[in-house]
This record gives C-alpha cells, sequence and structure tokens, in this order.
C-alpha cells in the first residue's frame, strides 16, 4: 500500500517540482521590481535633441471609450476628432480662441452667385505638403470629400444634407483651385464652418488609393496616416491608447512636442491619479470632487474650459404620453434645477436653449423653474394618470461637467416623481443607446449634444430640422414650422435679422420641442505646472492643438 | 462518499456548536431580519434624496453616511441585503430545482438520457461563468432579472452533475437495490430514497452557491449588466461610488463591507454544515 | 493511451460545436437589427438591404447557421460591428493580455495558496491556521471590483509604488509581437525596462484576480493535507520515529496533491471569468474588456468569437491536464 501511493505520488511530485521551478524562476524578478519600478521613473535615458524622451512626450489621458476610426470619414467622437484634428487639415479652421474663420490649407477663397447657386472658390496654399513631402492638391481636397460621400458613415450627413453637397457640384480647376456649388439654402458662412470639421480633412489620394483594400481604405487609415498636420499616427493600440509622433515633413513650424501618447483613461478616480502622480501631463474631464482634491495642488494647474456641448433629455414625440406637448412641458416644470446645478458645482452652467453661451443667437434666457403646481396642472389638464411610467435610457459612465450619468438621471426621476412621473432608467453603453435612439427607439434618453461646427445653424438644424435625421428625427418630432423657421434662419444673411430668427426659434423649440435642456457643462482640464501653450477652444477641430503645447 | 442526514434538532444542536458556522449563522441571523424589516426600520427611503446632506460622511443623523444625491446609506444597505438576499436564494433555488431534476433523472434512468444531459452540462462548464451572464444579460437586456436568468443558466449544471453523482452511488446500495426488488415504484424509489439522501451534498453546496451568486449579481451590476440604478443593488452602489473612493472612502467601503460580511457568512456556514454532514471529514 | 485522446478530442469536439450553437442561438435573441447597426445611423435603406444579402441574413436561420459553422471550421469567426475587423484579427490582439494575466494571478495564487495551506494544516488549530482561514475567508468573500479599487488607491494612488492601470507605462513602446505576453516577449527580446515596467504593472491585477482562486487553493490543499495527516500510514510512521518534517515531506505532501492539482486546473476556469472584472477595473486591454464592450455595443460576431474561445480554453485546459496525468501515470483511470 505505502510502496504503491509512494510510486503513484512520484509523478506528482515530479509534476510539483516542474511547477515550483517555474515558480522559482518568475519569482526572483518578480521579487525586484518593486524597488526598481520606481527607481526607472527617475532614470531618464540621456538623448539628442531630436529624440523622443519623456521630457519632450506630451502625455494626454481621457476617456477615449469611444474611439471607433481614425479616418477622417468615419470619426465622429470626441476621441477620433481630436486625432484627425491632429494628423490632418482641412482647407479652412479656426485659430484657438478666435472665432473667425482662418485659412488652413486654402490660403484664400472666394465666393460668388452663379443663378440659383453659391460658388466657393478655394485658392490652396502651394506651400502646403503632406507627411510624405507630396503637395496637397486640389484633386486631393476632391477624392478626400467625395471618399466621404460615398462612404457615408456618421458624419457624412454635414456634407449630404446639412450643405446638400454633392460629387457633381464639386470640382478640381487646377492643381490649386479647388470648387464648390452650394444651392441658395445653404449660407456659405455656415458652410465655411462646416468644412473645419474633420469629416472636411483632407487625405493623401495616392496613399489612400494604394491601400484601399475594399473599404476606401478606411481600416488602413487606423493605423496608418496619411494627412499633412503636425503628427503622424504612430500606433493606435484598440482601447489602450493612440501615439503621435511629430510629423518630419510638416510645412508649418515644428511642433515642440516631438510625441503625443493619448492615453485612455475611463475612471475619474484614475485620470486624478494620473495626474498628481504625473504620469500624464494633461488630462480631461475632471469631476467636481477631484477638482475640490486637486485645488492648492502645487504640481497642477486646473484649466477649465466652457464647452460647447448640451446636456438634454430627449422626449419621443409619438410615444404616450410624450407625445403630448403639455406633458413635456409639465415635465420641463417638474425639475429642480437649482438643485442639479448644485451637483455640478460649478462645473455646469444652466442653459435652457439649444443654442449655447458664446453662440451667436444665444438668448440667456432661462424659461423653467421647478413649479410642482404647473406641472401637475398641465398632467392632469393632458389626462395623464398618477402613477404613469415612461421608459428612460441613461448611458453608462461620467456626463457632462464630470457626474455619473446615473446620479443625474436618479436625481431626474426623484424630481418627477414629486408630480406623479415614474421614470423606469436603463443603463446603456452610450454605443448602445446611440444604437437605439437612432432608430428612433428611444422614449425619454439622457444625453448630451456638441456642435459640429461652430454656428448656430449647428445645432438648430440637428435639435428642430425632422429631415436631417439627427435630433428630431430620433425624437421624431416632425415640425413643420420648425423646420421652416430653421432653414430660414441659416439661409439669412443678416446678422442682426439671424439673432432675430434664431430667437423665434429658440422660443418656439423652448415649449414645443421634445427636449428638456438641463445644462451647459464647463470641462476641466488637469495640467501639470510644467505645461504650457494649452489652449482648449471647444469650436475648434480638434479642440486642442497639441503642436501649440510646450513644456518646461 | 457517503454521508449522513443527521434530523433537523440534531443538525441544528450541531451547527450551534460549530464555531465557524455558529459564526456564519449568527451574521446571518443578524441580516435576514434586519434585510426583512428594512421597510420598517430604515431611517430614511432609500431613494430618498436630499440634495443639501450630498455626501455627508458617516454622522449621527446618517449613520453611514449619504450619497452624492444625499440619499441615506444606511437604509440603501439594508434594502441592498433584502435584494442580495433575495437574489441569491431565487437563483439557487431555481438552479438547484432544475439541476436535481436533471441529475436525477440521469442518475437513475442511465443510458442515453444520462449521456445526453452530461453532454449538455459539459457545454455549459465550457463557459466562463461570468462572460455567459453577460451575453446572456446582453442579447435579453440588462436588467436585474435577466442577471437572475443568466445565474441560473450558469448554476444548474453543478446541481445536475453533484446529484448525479449521488444518485449513481446511492442506486447500487442496500436499500436502493431492496425497494426496487420489492417491486417499487422509479417515482417512489427517487422520492423516497434517492432524493432525502442527496439532501446533504445539496444544502452544502446551495450555501456556498448562495454566497457566490450574490458576488456575482454585484459583478455584473457594477460593469452594468445587473441592477439598475437607483436600485440599491450593492454592486451598483460600489459602482456609484467608485469616482468616490480617494474623497468619500464610505460610499464603495460600505457595501463592500456588506458583501463581504453576506457572503462569508453563507461560506462559513456551508463549511460548518459539510463539517457536520461529512462525518469522513469530521475529526 | 491513443484511445483515450481520441475519446477526449471527441467529447472537446462536442462540446464546441454545443457551445458554437449556444452563442448562435444566443445572437438570434438580440433585438438589435444587425444589418442596421452595423452600417450606422446614416445607412439608406438599399444600403441596408445589400448589406443583408451579402452577409446572408435574409436566409433562413438553419442556413444561416450552417453557413456560419461552414465558415467557423475555416477560421472564421465574422467580422466585429464596432470595430470593423476581422474577430479573429481582435482576439489575437487582446487575448495575449488574458493569458498573460491569468497566469500571473495563477502564479500568485500558487505561491501563496499551496504554502499557506500547508502552513495551516501542519499548525491545524493554532493562531497559524486561524490566521490562513481568515485570509482564505476574505478572498473568497471579498468582491474581485473592490479589492482592485482598493489596490490601485493604496499602491498606486496613494504610496506610488507601483504603476497604474494598463499593462505599460505610455512612455515605453510594447516589445516585439512573438507572443503577446508583454513580459516574455521582453524578456526574449532583452527588453530589460519594459520587462520591468510590464512585470510590475502586473502585479496589482494578478494580485486581485488571483485573490479568489488563491483562497480556493489555501482551502484545498489544507483539508487535503489534513485528510492525509489522518491516514493509517501518516500515524504508522510517526510512531515509527520518523521526525515531524520528514514525515510531512515525504509522505503527507506527496499524497495531498492530486486534489490540489486538479482544483488548479478547475481555478483556470475561474480566472477568466474574473478577467472581466479586473480588467475593468485596470483597464487592462484583454479578452474580458473586450467582451464587455462588445456586449454593450451589441456586437455579436465579437461576443461569439469571444465566448467561442473563452469556451475552448477551459476544456482545452483541462484535457491537457488529463492527458497529461496519463502520460505521467498510465494506472490512473478516467471518471
Amino acid at each position: 500500500m505505502l510502496q504503491r501511493n509512494l510510486r503513484r505520488s512520484g509523478s506528482y511530485l515530479l509534476a510539483m517540482l516542474l511547477v515550483l521551478g517555474i515558480l522559482a524562476g518568475c519569482a526572483a524578478p518578480a521579487a525586484q521590481t518593486g524597488s526598481e519600478a520606481s527607481s526607472s521613473e527617475t532614470a531618464a535615458e540621456p538623448a539628442a535633441s531630436d529624440e523622443v524622451t519623456r521630457a519632450n512626450t506630451l502625455i494626454f489621458a481621457a476617456d477615449l471609450t469611444d474611439l471607433i476610426s481614425l479616418d477622417p470619414a468615419v470619426a465622429y467622437e470626441f476621441g477620433g476628432i481630436q486625432v484627425v484634428g491632429s494628423i490632418y487639415e482641412t482647407l479652412v479652421g479656426f485659430e484657438p480662441g478666435n472665432a473667425e474663420i482662418q485659412p488652413l490649407l486654402a490660403e484664400s477663397w472666394d465666393v460668388a452667385e452663379d443663378g440659383d447657386m453659391w460658388v466657393l472658390t478655394f485658392h490652396l496654399n502651394p506651400n502646403a505638403k503632406f507627411a510624405s513631402g507630396n503637395p496637397v492638391t486640389a484633386q486631393d481636397v476632391l477624392y478626400s470629400w467625395s471618399r466621404a460621400i460615398d462612404l457615408n458613415m456618421s458624419p457624412a450627413f454635414l456634407f449630404t444634407d446639412v450643405s446638400q453637397l454633392t460629387k457633381e457640384n464639386m470640382a478640381a480647376v487646377d492643381d490649386q483651385t479647388f470648387e464648390v456649388k452650394l444651392p441658395k439654402s445653404v449660407s456659405p458662412p455656415v458652410f465655411l464652418s462646416i468644412i473645419s470639421f474633420s469629416l472636411a480633412a483632407v487625405v493623401e489620394q495616392a496613399v489612400v488609393e494604394a491601400n484601399a483594400g475594399d473599404d476606401m481604405g478606411s481600416s488602413w487609415l487606423n493605423d496608418n496616416s496619411a494627412g499633412s498636420g503636425a503628427y503622424v499616427l504612430d500606433a493606435w493600440d484598440r482601447s489602450v491608447s493612440v501615439t503621435l509622433n511629430a510629423n518630419p515633413n510638416y510645412w508649418g513650424a515644428a511642433p515642440a512636442m516631438k510625441r503625443v501618447v493619448m492615453q485612455n483613461t475611463p475612471e475619474l478616480a484614475n485620470l486624478q491619479a494620473a495626474i498628481e502622480t504625473g504620469d500624464a501631463d494633461i488630462v480631461q474631464d475632471l469631476g467636481p470632487e477631484q477638482v475640490e482634491v486637486l485645488q492648492g495642488n502645487p504640481d497642477i494647474q486646473l484649466v477649465s474650459g466652457q464647452s460647447t456641448g448640451l446636456a438634454y433629455i430627449g422626449l419621443n414625440a409619438t410615444e404616450p404620453p410624450l407625445d403630448n406637448p403639455d406633458v413635456r412641458e409639465a415635465i420641463r416644470y417638474a425639475i429642480n434645477y437649482d438643485e442639479l446645478i448644485a451637483l455640478l458645482k460649478g462645473n455646469a452652467q444652466l442653459v435652457q436653449e439649444f443654442i449655447p453661451i458664446g453662440f451667436l443667437g444665444h438668448t440667456g434666457e432661462n424659461p423653467f423653474t421647478q413649479d410642482i403646481e404647473k406641472s401637475k396642472e398641465l398632467l392632469a389638464k393632458a389626462g395623464v394618470a398618477e402613477g404613469t411610467e415612461i421608459d428612460a435610457m441613461v448611458p453608462v459612465g461620467t456626463g457632462p461637467g464630470g457626474i455619473e450619468w446615473s446620479t443625474l438621471a436618479a436625481k431626474i426621476q426623484n424630481d418627477l416623481a414629486q408630480v406623479g412621473l415614474v421614470l423606469n432608467l436603463q443603463q446603456l453603453q452610450s454605443s448602445e443607446l446611440l444604437n437605439v435612439y437612432r432608430a428612433q427607439e428611444g422614449k425619454a434618453v439622457f444625453m448630451s449634444w456638441g456642435p459640429d461646427f461652430p454656428d448656430p445653424d449647428g445645432n438648430a438644424t440637428p435639435f428642430t430640422n425632422y429631415e436631417a435625421r439627427s435630433l428630431a428625427w430620433r425624437n421624431e418630432w416632425d415640425d413643420a414650422k420648425a423646420i421652416e423657421m430653421s432653414k430660414a434662419a441659416a439661409a439669412e444673411q443678416d446678422p442682426t435679422k439671424r439673432i432675430e430668427l434664431y430667437k423665434e426659434l429658440t422660443e418656439y423649440v423652448q415649449h414645443n420641442g421634445p427636449y428638456v435642456l438641463l445644462y451647459q457643462p464647463t470641462t476641466t482640464f488637469g495640467l501639470r505646472s510644467n505645461v504650457h501653450g494649452f489652449v482648449y477652444d471647444p469650436v475648434d477641430t480638434p479642440s486642442i492643438t497639441f503642436a501649440l503645447i510646450t513644456k518646461e | 462518499m457517503e454521508l449522513s442526514a443527521p434530523r433537523g434538532f440534531d443538525l441544528w444542536r450541531r451547527l450551534r456548536h460549530e464555531p465557524t458556522a455558529a459564526f456564519g449563522l449568527a451574521i446571518l441571523l443578524i441580516f435576514i431580519p434586519l434585510a426583512l424589516c428594512a421597510p420598517l426600520i430604515s431611517p430614511y427611503d432609500p431613494l430618498f434624496q436630499n440634495i443639501s446632506a450630498s455626501l455627508t460622511p458617516p454622522s449621527a443623523d446618517y449613520w453611514l453616511g449619504t450619497d452624492k444625491l444625499g440619499r441615506d446609506l444606511l437604509s440603501r444597505m439594508l434594502y441592498g441585503a433584502r435584494i442580495s438576499l433575495w437574489v441569491g436564494t431565487a437563483v439557487v433555488l431555481s438552479a438547484g430545482m432544475i439541476g436535481t431534476l436533471a441529475g436525477l433523472l440521469a442518475g437513475y434512468l442511465r443510458g442515453w438520457v444520462d449521456e445526453v444531459l452530461m453532454r449538455v452540462t459539459d457545454i455549459f462548464f465550457a463557459f466562463p461563468s461570468l462572460i455567459l451572464a453577460m451575453a446572456i444579460a446582453g442579447a435579453l437586456g440588462p436588467s436585474l432579472r435577466n442577471a437572475l436568468i443568466a445565474l441560473v443558466v450558469v448554476t444548474w449544471p453543478v446541481y445536475a452533475r453533484l446529484i448525479r453523482g449521488q444518485v449513481l452511488s446511492l442506486r447500487e446500495q442496500e436499500f436502493v437495490s431492496a425497494a426496487r426488488a420489492s417491486g417499487s415504484q422509479h417515482r417512489r424509489i427517487i422520492l423516497r430514497h434517492l432524493l432525502p439522501n442527496t439532501l446533504a451534498p445539496l444544502l452544502v453546496q446551495a450555501s456556498f452557491d448562495v454566497g457566490t451568486t450574490i458576488l456575482s449579481v454585484a459583478g455584473l451590476s457594477f460593469i452594468g449588466f445587473g441592477a439598475q440604478p437607483p436600485l440599491p443593488e450593492w454592486g451598483v452602489m460600489i459602482s456609484e461610488g467608485r469616482n468616490y473612493i480617494t474623497t468619500q472612502w464610505w460610499l464603495t467601503g460600505v457595501p463592500a463591507m456588506g458583501i463581504l460580511l453576506l457572503v462569508a457568512a453563507f461560506n462559513l456556514f456551508g463549511d460548518g454544515l459539510r463539517d457536520i454532514l461529512d462525518p469522513r471529514l469530521r475529526r | 493511451m491513443t484511445r483515450f485522446i481520441i475519446r477526449r478530442l471527441a467529447g472537446l469536439i462536442f462540446v464546441m460545436l454545443g457551445v458554437s450553437t449556444m452563442t448562435f442561438m444566443l445572437a438570434q435573441l438580440v433585438p438589435v437589427d444587425p444589418a442596421a447597426n452595423a452600417l450606422g445611423q446614416n445607412a439608406r435603406p438599399e444600403q441596408i438591404e445589400a448589406y443583408r444579402t451579402k452577409m446572408g441574413l435574409d436566409r433562413p436561420v438553419v442556413e444561416q447557421y450552417l453557413t456560419y459553422l461552414r465558415r467557423l471550421l475555416s477560421g472564421d469567426l465574422g467580422e466585429s460591428i464596432r470595430t470593423r475587423r476581422a474577430v479573429l484579427l481582435d482576439l489575437r490582439d487582446y487575448l495575449p493580455a488574458t493569458i498573460e494575466l491569468a497566469m500571473a494571478s495563477l502564479v500568485v495564487s500558487l505561491l501563496v495558496g499551496i504554502p499557506l495551506g500547508m502552513w495551516a494544516a501542519i499548525n491545524r488549530n493554532q493562531w497559524n491556521d486561524g490566521f490562513a482561514r481568515v485570509l482564505a475567508l476574505l478572498g473568497g468573500s471579498l468582491p474581485v471590483f473592490y479589492v482592485g479599487l482598493l489596490l490601485l488607491g493604496l499602491f498606486y494612488r496613494q504610496l506610488q509604488w507601483l504603476p497604474g492601470p494598463g499593462r505599460l507605462d505610455s512612455t515605453l513602446n510594447p516589445p516585439a509581437d512573438i507572443t503577446g505576453l508583454f513580459t516574455v516577449d521582453s524578456l526574449l527580446t532583452g527588453n530589460w525596462p519594459v520587462f520591468q515596467n510590464s512585470l510590475a504593472h502586473l502585479i496589482l491585477p494578478a494580485i486581485t484576480l488571483g485573490a479568489f482562486s488563491t483562497a480556493v487553493l489555501v482551502r484545498m490543499t489544507r483539508s487535503a493535507m489534513l485528510e492525509v495527516l489522518a491516514q493509517d500510514y501518516v500515524r504508522t510512521a510517526n510512531a515509527k520515529g520518523l521526525s515531524y518534517r520528514t514525515v510531512v515531506w515525504r509522505h503527507v505532501l506527496k499524497n495531498a496533491m492530486p486534489p490540489v492539482l486538479t482544483t488548479i486546473g478547475i481555478i483556470f476556469g475561474s480566472l477568466l471569468s474574473g478577467a472581466v472584472l479586473t480588467e475593468t477595473i485596470f483597464n487592462w486591454p484583454g479578452l474580458g474588456r473586450y467582451a464587455t464592450t462588445s456586449v454593450t455595443s451589441l456586437d455579436f460576431p465579437a461576443v461569439m468569437g469571444v465566448t467561442l474561445v473563452a469556451a475552448f480554453i477551459y476544456p482545452l485546459v483541462n484535457t491537457i491536464v488529463d492527458i497529461g496525468y496519463r502520460f505521467i501515470d498510465p494506472r490512473i483511470q478516467s471518471e
């Protein structure tokens, strides 16, 4: 018995020894790392001036979970736009902090009339060249824009619907001259704003075509770049980071930061830790609680920027009881806006109109304050019974202003309960939520919206024009009057008249539209104190210009 | 493995004398009444918001502090205990019943029934449970109910295997053979002889699984596939509090402590139960 | 022997068939139109129709299932809706991170669990035993995601002893891709700083993920040791006057190991499940994170791919363990 057991267990012992041997092999270095890891931070390699070191590397941490594409024709979310805006350039653009449109790839442009069309002629800068060293030509512009229209991905509606741009109405007259024809219903200044957006970025035709594959090079552009911007794409490590290197052939001023690492950091607590430890040079979207902790830390500067986004609740205008405008009005009167803003501790401003602060046409008027009596009256008038249930979709994670979406939704749920409405919350990842929302299948939807270009029309069309298949469409609000008013306002050339038109539209949407506008958030950045030249300009693409940043 | 099933009174007496089991039992005997009486003893409505008391540390008014919306953590904890206990027992009861039925049939009937059922459990065992539960919750839509369904789906095969093993060893034993020889019906043999004798290991397994289920539901809720806010489920509470972990520790610490205590109680109880019911291990 | 292996492999194939059928059925439950989901908001009806035809979504379900199986056999897991890449390529990117994490956790569990369990058994009912049992109880009862949050808060944020989330500091480039395991690849290429850094990054997530399996191992080792300690031949050996040390090392340990080794196989399955939560906390770009984002975006080709791979690993490991046992000792009968 013993003999047998011994023989049998001999093999186990062997296996055990093997395991222990492997363990010992791993254990030895494992034991050392604790101390060595910390020392390696200080041991920066001595480097030549153009070599990449920690000193000329910028580490930018933010929640980049929504990053799905680095193709200018596809990217339509913060992370993607920020990367595309750093790698590619548009014909015209904005300078940080300046609302006046500026030359970029186009050194000048003319606007003329041709019958019932506008004709815009862009004269390209002859010095502009791609990272490959080849010049940027009108043919490249034509290819890039046609490509965006053909691919027809998320941002394409800015061309096809908002600008009513067709491939037939674009032409490369010669290498330096690019011509676009637009219907009169589209205002040229609005169009110039639109083409400052990443969708209109110019890619190098020869390079993209050589790698077209079966998706016009879309997947190739996720790992490579073909632009003329200050940076080129080094690597996109999916769901981890995007690394950009300075473009050695850049035709503008060479950026001080030779490398930019955009680190995906979804948790607020980790963002806070990243800036405290110096693991990151810049962190984006700190919450109010993180701001409180970081205030007074001498190593960190806090920079707040007025975001152009708006947090709102979309109410599907065909879903009972939300199809009754009185019910939507009742909901607007049920919410305690003061407490909402208090929750955000200065990370938000109360805005109850779809044109954000800082945009032409913003009125600054907030007609709604909590009025339980009035709200109940409206509900009674609409015949809505006490305890009526409304399904609401809420994104997972942190919302604008650094408050958890679920917290925000629970607050609203609590307010609505006071007038007898039961909000059933369902949390969804924002991508999934958008899928349902875009399919017009939402009922009440918590979301935020940021204009794609700095013109009131950037919000007016999505919020009011059902045909644009954006917000009004998602909420199934097909209102002929609103559509007509927004079209008229967009086409109006006289700024004073335009402001007047938007004021009327704003008031109309405030009381008839399918929205409860909640607030305009402030985006708070944490910067290490040695970081300079940081400017946040939400209307610009990209909103942070990495090329301007320096470090001491 | 032969297990003796002690009578009820005996079991109770022995449980009290097994220190670990007694400790586990004591925690459960505190938690269960508290959870049951949550509506009576909670100082506040668990959903009542008082924004002006936002993020209050534990104090005389709020024993365990408040969250961002000024909701009382103690009240939320009490209601949360209800949810966790209910979820744990509901999943284990359903999975236990399905699994027991499958296991009895497989072990008693043998043949192709056994073969098919066991291959099916093989398939379920292959899935990492949380990934399968996530996929199910994703397909059905995230909610506490769907998380429960998902967990039943991943848990029942454990019982099927367990019971089958028990039945296989029992069916060859004298009292079963005797019952068979005397011409008893299948149903009678299963109900009168097999089932009672599989009860002991079943109880032990169930006790551990209630704890595991509570952990799994909290985990699923934490990543958004389980209970939905504002339900005061503990996993949801930890998820909601995780941005405040450096500044307001109680938002995560308190629910985590609740999970720890409750799960540990079930584990200790299961340990004690096994020691008592499995004489071979009792020393 | 050959017959045994063939039987196990046949069983494995059957399980895979069942698993793929189940994931296919799950995908059918999803309430969202896969074509509309894949093409996004601007898709025109004719585009959606074309996609439907191209992907065979207009065919009867049975036919779709058969096509799906045929594709699987040729190693084609389909294309992810979210990332617009072949699922196989995505998995190739994400799997190594999870394998590395699971291996590291297993190492932690073995290093801590087995000695602690032995120590507890030998000192039964003394303070060391109590200590080990309390640790095991904590490890088995604490929610993994809270442990992760806590460890990050303490060792990264507060003490700054260890690096934060992720596999590598942002300043370092990943090593040349050989196995995809950063620690192994950096060693193979002699990239010392990356090796140190990736190992340091592994410590906290490995402890977090390993806590539960460590607890299981402590309990398993302890009770297996106790059982052997109570056996007659151990008592005999004791009576013969052999030193306690010799008895423990020569007799007890050897005989206590089989159940512990079996447990290790089982642990691997639980590690994959736990990885979902651990990877979320530590921003670890592995299979669990991929699964979570795929499920939330209802990217069911990707979900099917992940479940298939995950469901493949566990029976595969167990089959290998079983076959391994047989090679070591042909007398062991399979159950």
